[in-house]
């Protein structure tokens, strides 16, 4: 019994011992410090972006404190401040707002500090830009209903939170295309707030006033396409109905297979979130970098699904 | 002179008639019966809020964590309403139950502890949304089962369920207020809550009553908002406690207690609902809703305190 004892306490300081060789070698190498702030961790899409950098993080050895701004500017420049405090080598930020998120830009710089935007933009520049634009999947949205169309018919637009940078550009995106081709109309517009629900009622209330007029609705993200779709499959119109939406979140990749929602554009998670941890990799490690790093919008239809569904 | 006061006393909804007329008016589509089901369904969810906070208001408290037991309730019944897992009735029971653990958790720390309802339901509002993010890990859950989206999206007999859930919690919580013990318990300690004390009603057991009732009820809106959505959201129900309120308050009960009905309230939910549909039926924009149903809460209550002086 005493030799098993004896065995066991020696394999397990030999393990032990093994550990501790193997952390000094890394803490040789000085793990690089990134500070993170996102946007908000109740947000489906930020939280898969945020999921995206902690692997490749991983994968590279980088160390990530990754913090919730909450929605709130304010919260999101304190943040910044005490990354600022805590000497990181590179901070990331997810902005919450264009302009009132600039000032954490501004006073990272001041303090030598890189710092990178990832997904959304502020108007001070930033050290580097990983990220998509939103007017070009308002545009693709668009073009497709325009396309499924012919150029011809009523469109309704669900909105986003009205004043958010998202909604602003998507907004944007839509428009565009909707000046070049005049004979598609535009009968109805309302924010949905983000929200299935909200959305669904809506859709519902407008069902009620605009009946088969509608020919095609655009919803500024998935959550309320898939509730203006819910609400056109109760009164049985789906049919008759072009639903297009952004983001490419699971139920709606789920509900182009299913050839409900007609299109969604795929918004890269993993490509931003994996490129701004190498961006901020080359960085701090003073390897030659990209300014502005623009992932593309891509269009998902019933067509090319299988290529985003995991 | 008796007329008028009578007039006052109905004022809400001589107010809820003239904008229904006014709507039928400005809108051909308002006034039909497809557009009444949707109405009344869409206020369904609003309407459990409400009865349930209408007992807590009348007591003299307040709950402000009904969005976030909707969200909790949701992402509980939605986790354990996959298919071919487990039968419809364990998504059902243990939203409700998460809802009943919640409402008495609020009582409980209100009657013990002697903290205004105010902050203690607020404490709980912002545990409720921390919990409903750490259940789902802040993803929505979908792929439910065909029978727990049933609940939301089904009909019996050409009525959508959530109307025939709306009327029967309606008659039950009408007939706790009006008919049982309990009913008059709530409305005196609302009245004066030392005299209750004084003449022998167990205030702190009231107490726990309502604030359970209110939970319950909200873990019912709940699984009708998740099965009617077909996905259990954790930022579901942000804002919900705040029309729950205000459909109470519309109806007539007093935020200083002691009075209200659940008539009352289940006209200030159908006139919240009206105001919402026909506005987007008209499609003005957002912003003058906002506007518009600030300016209708604030009629409300102030027509609510010209009763008052003149009884």
């Amino acid at each position: 019994m005493k030799y098993i004892y004896s065995i066991l306490i020696l394999s397990v300081f030999l393990f032990t011992s093994c550990n501790q060789t193997k952390s000094n070698e890394k803490s040789e190498e000085k793990k690089i410090k990134v500070g993170v702030t996102m946007l908000s961790m109740q947000n489906e899409f930020i939280v898969n972006i945020s999921d995206e950098m902690n692997k490749k993080a991983e994968e590279l050895g980088v160390e990530l404190i990754t913090v919730d701004a909450e929605h709130q500017p304010l919260k999101q420049i304190e943040q910044v401040e005490s990354f600022i405090a805590q000497k990181v080598d590179v901070i990331i930020m997810n902005p919450c707002e264009v302009e009132a998120s600039s000032p954490a830009v501004t006073k990272a710089l001041a303090a030598k500090i890189p710092i990178i935007n990832v997904n959304s933009a502020t108007s001070t520049k930033p050290t580097a830009f990983v990220g998509s634009n939103d007017v070009e999947s308002g545009r693709i949205a668009m073009k497709f209903i325009a396309d499924k169309l012919g150029g011809k018919g009523n469109i309704v637009m669900i909105h986003g939170f009205m004043g958010q940078a998202a909604q602003i550009q998507r907004e944007q995106g839509a428009k565009e295309i909707l000046k070049e081709f005049p004979n598609l109309k535009l009968i109805a517009h309302q924010t949905g707030e983000w929200d299935r629900a909200k959305s669904m009622d809506l859709m519902q209330n407008w069902i009620q006033s605009y009946g088969k007029d509608i020919n095609a609705v655009f919803a500024q993200n998935d959550e309320m396409g898939l509730g203006a779709l819910k609400a056109l499959q109760d009164t049985g119109l789906k049919d008759k109905v072009i639903v297009v939406s952004i983001d490419a979140i699971a139920d709606a990749l789920q509900a182009v297979k299913k050839g409900t929602l007609d299109a969604t554009v795929f918004q890269n998670a993993k490509q931003q979130g994996a490129g701004a941890i190498e961006v901020a990799v080359k960085i701090a490690t003073g390897q030659s970098y990209e300014k502005e790093v623009m992932i593309p919008f891509m269009l998902v239809t019933k067509e090319n699904i299988g290529r985003f569904l995991k | 002179m008796q007329y008028i006061n009578r007039l006052r006393q109905y004022g809400i909804f001589v107010v809820f008639i003239i904008i229904c007329l006014i709507l039928s008016l400005i809108s051909p589509q308002f006034l039909t019966v497809s557009n009444w089901t949707i109405i009344i369904t869409q206020a369904s969810i609003n309407a459990l809020l409400a009865f349930g906070v209408t007992f807590v208001i009348i007591t003299g408290g307040i709950d402000l964590s009904l969005g976030s037991m909707v969200a909790v309730t949701g992402v509980t019944a939605a986790m354990l309403a996959h298919p071919d897992t487990f039968p419809v009735a364990l998504p059902i029971f243990a939203g409700l139950l998460a809802g009943l653990l919640m409402g008495v958790f609020n009582g409980f720390i209100i009657t013990k502890s002697k903290i205004a309802p105010f902050i203690v339901t607020l404490g709980t509002m912002t545990i409720g949304r921390g919990l409903a993010l750490i259940l789902s890990k802040g993803r929505p859950i979908s792929n439910l089962s065909d029978s727990f989206n049933f609940i939301g999206g089904g009909n019996i007999f050409g009525i959508p369920f959530p109307i025939i859930v709306l009327i029967l919690v309606f008659i039950i919580c009408s007939i706790i207020l009006k008919k049982t013990l309990l009913g008059r318990y709530i409305y005196a300690i609302g009245g004066n809550e030392q005299a209750s004390r004084a003449s022998g009603i167990n205030v702190n057991r009231v107490k726990m009553a309502v604030y359970s009732i209110s939970g319950l009820l909200a873990g019912l809106a709940g699984i009708l908002l998740t099965s009617r959505i077909t996905t259990g959201q954790p930022n579901a129900g942000a804002g919900f406690e705040l029309d729950a309120i205000a459909a109470a308050v519309i109806g007539g009960t007093s935020t200083s207690g002691g009075t209200g009905t659940m008539t009352g309230t289940l006209i200030g939910v159908l006139l919240i609902g009206v105001i919402n549909n026909g506005l987007d039926l008209l499609n003005v924009t957002s912003y003058y809703q906002q506007v518009v149903m600030g300016t209708i809460i604030i009629g409300a209550v102030v027509l609510d305190s010209w009763n008052q002086k003149n009884n």
